[in-house]
């Protein structure tokens, strides 16, 4: 018996040792303690790290929304280029442009200057996977002196000042770049603020960087967790362990206090995708009795909680010049009777597929199955984490997806989704969609330099491609952002790339 | 599949096992290291999409991930190139961070043990109070009626995600008593022990005080009470005579939350081994992912070896000279409130079911979302207006037929393994810490996904509890003197392993699956995210609970009745046996004698 009392006692002495396995609060936070949380910013962010913050990665959009790193030009509100690290710039010729900078300096104490510039989109140029906003173009930046980069594109590119807002080509000192290809954003941006330690996938520290060209942030430093999981991030803030907590999923909004829940409409749209290369919907009857079937905005007050839009297209109103420039769909094939969806179906299944990764989309597939065997369809869900059925969804193994997609990709254009999702050599093409009156359109699109004249060629592109049926959009998400009510100044940005910027600070 | 008898000369014993635990962990390296060339899913695919969520999946760029991950030199390179690192103290790099993985792993491994040693002392704590009750009327030689152990079954049954819930809302945000999520000192690290402890020492708990009457029932507890020795000093032989047989239940119970725990560690947000695991296991990281199921192989390994040593401590000589008095329990007469209570159990489910077959368990209402229970909807309705009552019927008999199959063929293989001593005690200690996710990617990588693959994964690693169980009970009736007298009367083997060894085992370890019944329904639920299992909408308990764990705050409701329906379920199991059981031997007068012989 004595063996297992010390046994034991040895167990639970290990205990107290083990204390160091525990995230080490990092030293400022916890020195500083009640100092500290006089003007630092505590963040819980959704999203942990996948390639320690490197640009490349899911992480850029964390440099952007902790305002570390910076680009060339930003977007404003109307998604519009706007002057960043550049103040300005001229378009020389159909593939040439050149950008003055402004007078910045990077966190490291070095001058940004046109050669770092260069430096920088080179390396974005030459990385091992290409950052998605280069993938279709090519770019050539040339230093011309101290402070003007001359960049040229192998091929017209009307959306090159927006392409630069991306946060994937955040210029970051040259000593971010290893020689390995892995890049760190480590005290090499040129933001307001600056990260000063990142703790694996859990915490990072940000401290102000003084010597920001748009002068010193409220906050004098920004204390970031990630926590994966919805319902922690939002129990995070409600037991006031953070100031600002992202994504709160729909279901537990309604949890957080109405001052502290904030929403906003997002550039997502969810839809159902209806497979046109093979099975069931390449029956266009077929599909124009699917969408008909479906409605999506009784999935708004109950799936999303009152949290996103009915769908009125493609683009939502996160995408503000959408409305007012939205073509009328014509020329849609009638839809199959109940009785000839049943004749026509032959007891074939309609496959609807959707994924778990966001947690509205299988309780809007059960919704939509119901929708769909009104109507006389037979279905069978399948429902899987996404990457464990990506590749089927490209071989076009099911009949219909339940789909959550970005509609302004990291281009800020919407050319680019339209491009990727629907043409007949599109890479992401999952509805199978092969159809030259949708090329065209989307081509041309791509082709018009002018930004309202583009806009007005994307809303016909939408017409056209809704026109098929190969995709019946349901709903805009908005984005619901718990902020506390001590915080003021926080970024609420459709398309989810920033958060915080100089004026956010605690009151 | 030997039966040893005796045990006579230990050594090469010694040797079978380590061979068995070396070929057994080969074999699961092996496997993991073949993951991504087993599932048919492009690796440069999966890495692409858990690098960046907008890739578009070009070819090019498919192409390039892959020359720079080397992926086309096929599996057995990468397997040779990784196990070549590791005497460097080298565990590769992952290939989606492309950092190096052993940092990474060590340090999630920490925070995932500190986190099993606080759900340790949970659970002997919960164990300590569940069969606090046995050991103080045994101990005074009063225990008059046999515990049917339904407290125990109760809290066993809690799933552990729910109780994490729970905790994190009521003692996280509403009380404010502990930090609601993270891992940043020991304050943290309460509720979620107590979320995986609870449940765990419950279990423990309630095999313990099903075999601790057996040793009060022996010769010595009566001489020694007769001689006026203390009760404490009683009760602790007691307890170290009956711990040897529950001890190596830790391994799979407590030990196992090390790779384990990846729903409470999401809930907590705690940087855990069983969350890296999972993120490398969907992103077909490979390098981190080996290095995780390597970490966890050796720590069985080494648990199981720990605890084999603490068992050889607790039984002494007597284990090894074949001189321990076989535990036989004492035939004491049921309680009636065990009839009752299995009464009520069976009808509260019976009325629960055809209540349910009545009702339509898929029609959607999306305006009667969250309905508090009421006439129309007595246990109210879930997020889309789905009458809870109505799928809780209709999942029931796939829930209790799949679980109950599942836990059966379970236990047959961990009678079998467990019997087939040296070979079996490596393999169990190998998949014993093996996340069932692990081996739910492992079934679709072979099977793809399927109805039954949920099943399929869930015997493949569900069996080690019980093998365990039998392991050491057959190690401590070989050591009895009636088997000794057995063996020299010239009983053969099959009459030994009738008449002495399943006895001697079985009441045990159907006690053990019974418990353990409501975690395979849970478990079984988990895989769904694979693809494995049933697919929605069709109602079945899991799912129940995952769906409409979410709302567990803003409709209580929702999880209420799934998880009490699953208490109900355990609870109706264990008394109805134990009322069976004392049916039958009432049948039979036993050779023992009842407790309350001296008074």
């Amino acid at each position: 018996m004595r063996t297992t009392y010390r046994g034991l006692a040895a167990a639970l002495a290990l205990t107290p040792l083990l204390a160091g396995c525990f995230v080490s609060g990092e030293g400022g936070s916890d020195a500083d303690g009640a100092a500290g949380s006089a003007g630092r910013l505590r963040v819980a962010l959704a999203v942990p790290p996948v390639q320690a913050l490197s640009p490349y990665s899911n992480d850029a959009t964390v440099l952007s929304k902790l305002s570390v790193a910076e680009g060339l030009t930003a977007l404003d509100k109307d998604g519009a280029a706007a002057p960043a690290l550049a103040k300005s710039w001229t378009r020389k010729n159909a593939t040439t442009w050149t950008f003055e900078l402004r007078k910045a300096t990077f966190q490291d104490g070095t001058e940004v200057t046109a050669e770092s510039v260069v430096n920088a989109l080179d390396h974005a140029n030459e990385a091992k996977t290409k950052p998605r906003v280069l993938s279709d173009v090519t770019l050539t930046a040339h230093a011309d002196d101290t402070d003007t980069v001359t960049i040229s594109t192998k091929t017209t590119d009307p959306v090159l000042p927006l392409r630069l807002a991306s946060p994937a080509l955040g210029i970051l000192s040259p000593k971010a770049y290893a020689k390995d290809g892995t890049v760190s954003p480590v005290g090499t941006g040129t933001g307001p603020f600056e990260i000063t330690r990142l703790t694996g996938k859990t915490k990072a520290t940000l401290a102000r960087f003084d010597a920001y060209w748009g002068g010193k942030a409220k906050a004098s430093g920004i204390d970031v967790t990630w926590i994966a999981e919805g319902t922690a991030r939002a129990n995070a803030l409600r037991s006031g362990d953070v100031d600002i907590a992202e994504w709160i999923p729909t279901a537990q909004a309604k949890l957080l206090d109405k001052d502290t829940r904030h929403e906003v409409p997002s550039v997502r749209t969810d839809s159902l995708v209806l497979n046109t290369g093979s099975g069931l919907f390449t029956d266009t009857a077929l599909r124009a009795a699917a969408r008909q079937a479906v409605d999506g905005s009784a999935l708004v007050d109950s799936v999303f909680g009152g949290y996103a839009d009915p769908a009125q297209g493609l683009f939502g109103p996160a995408v503000s010049w959408a409305a007012d420039k939205r073509v009328e769909v014509t020329g849609r094939a009638k839809a199959a009777t109940t009785a000839q969806v049943t004749s026509k179906t032959k007891g074939r299944t309609l496959r609807l597929a959707s994924y778990t990764n966001r947690a509205e989309l299988p309780e809007a597939a059960t919704v939509l199955q119901q929708q769909l065997e009104k109507a006389g369809f037979t279905v069978k869900q399948d429902v899987r984490e996404y990457t464990q059925m990506e590749a089927d969804l490209l071989a076009g193994k099911y009949d219909a997806l339940v789909f959550s997609r970005v509609t302004l990709l990291d281009t800020g254009d919407a050319v680019a989704y339209l491009a990727s999702d629907y043409t007949s050599d599109g890479v992401y093409n999952i509805a199978g969609l092969k159809d030259s009156e949708v090329d065209q359109a989307i081509k041309s699109a791509a082709e018009e330099g002018d930004p309202a004249r583009r806009q007005q060629k994307v809303m016909r592109a939408e017409a056209e491609i809704l026109r098929t049926d190969a995709v019946v959009p349901l709903v805009h998400e908005k984005v619901v952002q718990g902020i506390g009510t001590d915080v003021e100044g926080v970024l609420l940005d459709p398309r989810e790339r920033s958060l915080i910027d100089v004026d956010t600070r605690v009151k | 599949m030997s039966v040893t008898l005796g045990g006579a000369d230990t050594r090469p014993v010694q040797w079978r096992a380590g061979a068995g635990r070396v070929v057994a962990g080969t074999v699961l390296l092996t496997a993991v290291a073949l993951l991504p060339w087993l599932s048919g899913t492009d690796a440069a695919l999966t890495v692409l999409r858990a690098r960046s969520a907008d890739q578009d999946p070009t070819p090019a760029q498919l192409a390039a991930v892959r020359e720079q991950l080397n992926l086309d030199e096929g599996p057995f390179t990468h397997m040779a190139h990784w196990l070549g690192g590791l005497p460097r103290g080298d565990a590769g790099i992952s290939w989606v961070s492309g950092e190096p993985v052993l940092p990474q792993v060590t340090s999630a491994f920490a925070v995932s043990f500190t986190l099993m040693l606080g759900a340790l002392v949970v659970t002997i704590a919960v164990a300590a109070l569940v069969c606090a009750r046995t050991l103080h009327l045994g101990s005074r030689r009063r225990l008059g009626h046999a515990r049917a152990g339904t407290g125990a079954a109760v809290l066993a049954a809690l799933p552990k995600f729910l109780l994490a819930s729970l905790l994190a809302t009521v003692c996280g945000v509403w009380l404010d008593w502990f930090p609601s999520s993270g891992w940043e000192g020991p304050g943290a690290m309460v509720l979620p022990a107590l979320a995986l402890g609870v449940p765990s020492g419950a279990m423990i708990g309630g095999l313990l005080d099903h075999s601790l009457p057996a040793a009060f029932n022996e010769p010595w507890a009566r001489t020694w009470h007769a001689f006026g020795f203390s009760p404490g000093h009683i009760a602790r032989h007691a307890l170290r005579r009956t711990l040897s047989g529950v001890l190596p239940q830790l391994l799979p119970t407590v030990v196992a939350l090390v790779g384990g725990a990846v729903a409470v560690e999401k809930i907590f947000n705690i940087p855990g081994l069983g969350r890296l695991a999972l993120d490398a296991a969907i992103a077909q990281d490979l390098p981190p992912l080996q290095t995780a199921t390597l970490v966890l192989v050796l720590l069985g390994v080494a648990a199981g070896l720990l605890i084999q040593a603490l068992r050889r401590a607790l039984l002494g000589p007597a284990l090894r000279d074949g001189a321990l008095p076989a535990l036989h329990p004492p035939a004491l007469p049921r309680r009636r409130s065990t009839l009752w209570v299995a009464g009520f159990c069976a009808v509260a489910l019976l009325t629960l079911v055809v209540a349910g077959l009545l009702r339509d368990p898929l029609h959607v209402d999306t305006t009667a979302r969250l309905l508090s229970p009421s006439g129309a909807h007595p246990l109210g309705t879930d997020s889309l207006g789905r009458d809870l009552l109505a799928r809780l019927g209709h999942g029931a008999l796939r829930t209790a037929g799949v679980a109950l199959a599942v836990t059966a063929v379970s236990m047959v293989i961990g009678l079998l393994l467990g019997m087939a001593a040296q070979v079996g005690a490596g393999l169990t200690e190998v998949v014993s810490t093996l996340p069932a996710v692990i081996a739910g990617l492992l079934t679709t990588a072979v099977t793809g996904p399927s109805v039954w693959g949920a099943a399929c994964a869930v015997c493949l690693v569900g069996w080690s509890p019980y093998a365990a169980q039998t392991a050491a009970l057959l190690e401590q009736e070989r050591a009895s003197g009636h088997m000794l007298a057995s063996i020299s009367f010239g009983a053969d083997r099959w009459y030994l392993l009738r008449h002495h060894l399943l006895p001697a085992v079985l009441p045990s370890v159907v006690r053990n699956a019974l418990l353990r019944l409501p975690t395979a329904v849970l478990v079984l639920a988990s895989l769904g995210f694979l693809g494995l299992g049933e697919q929605p909408p069709t109602p079945e308990w899991g799912r129940l609970l995952s769906e409409n764990q979410p709302y567990v705050e803003l409709a209580p409701w929702t999880v209420l009745g799934p998880a009490g329906a699953l208490v109900l379920l355990s609870v109706l199991a264990v008394s109805g046996t134990a009322l069976g059981r004392s049916g039958a031997r009432r049948r039979t007068p036993g050779r023992e004698t009842r407790l309350r012989g001296s008074s």
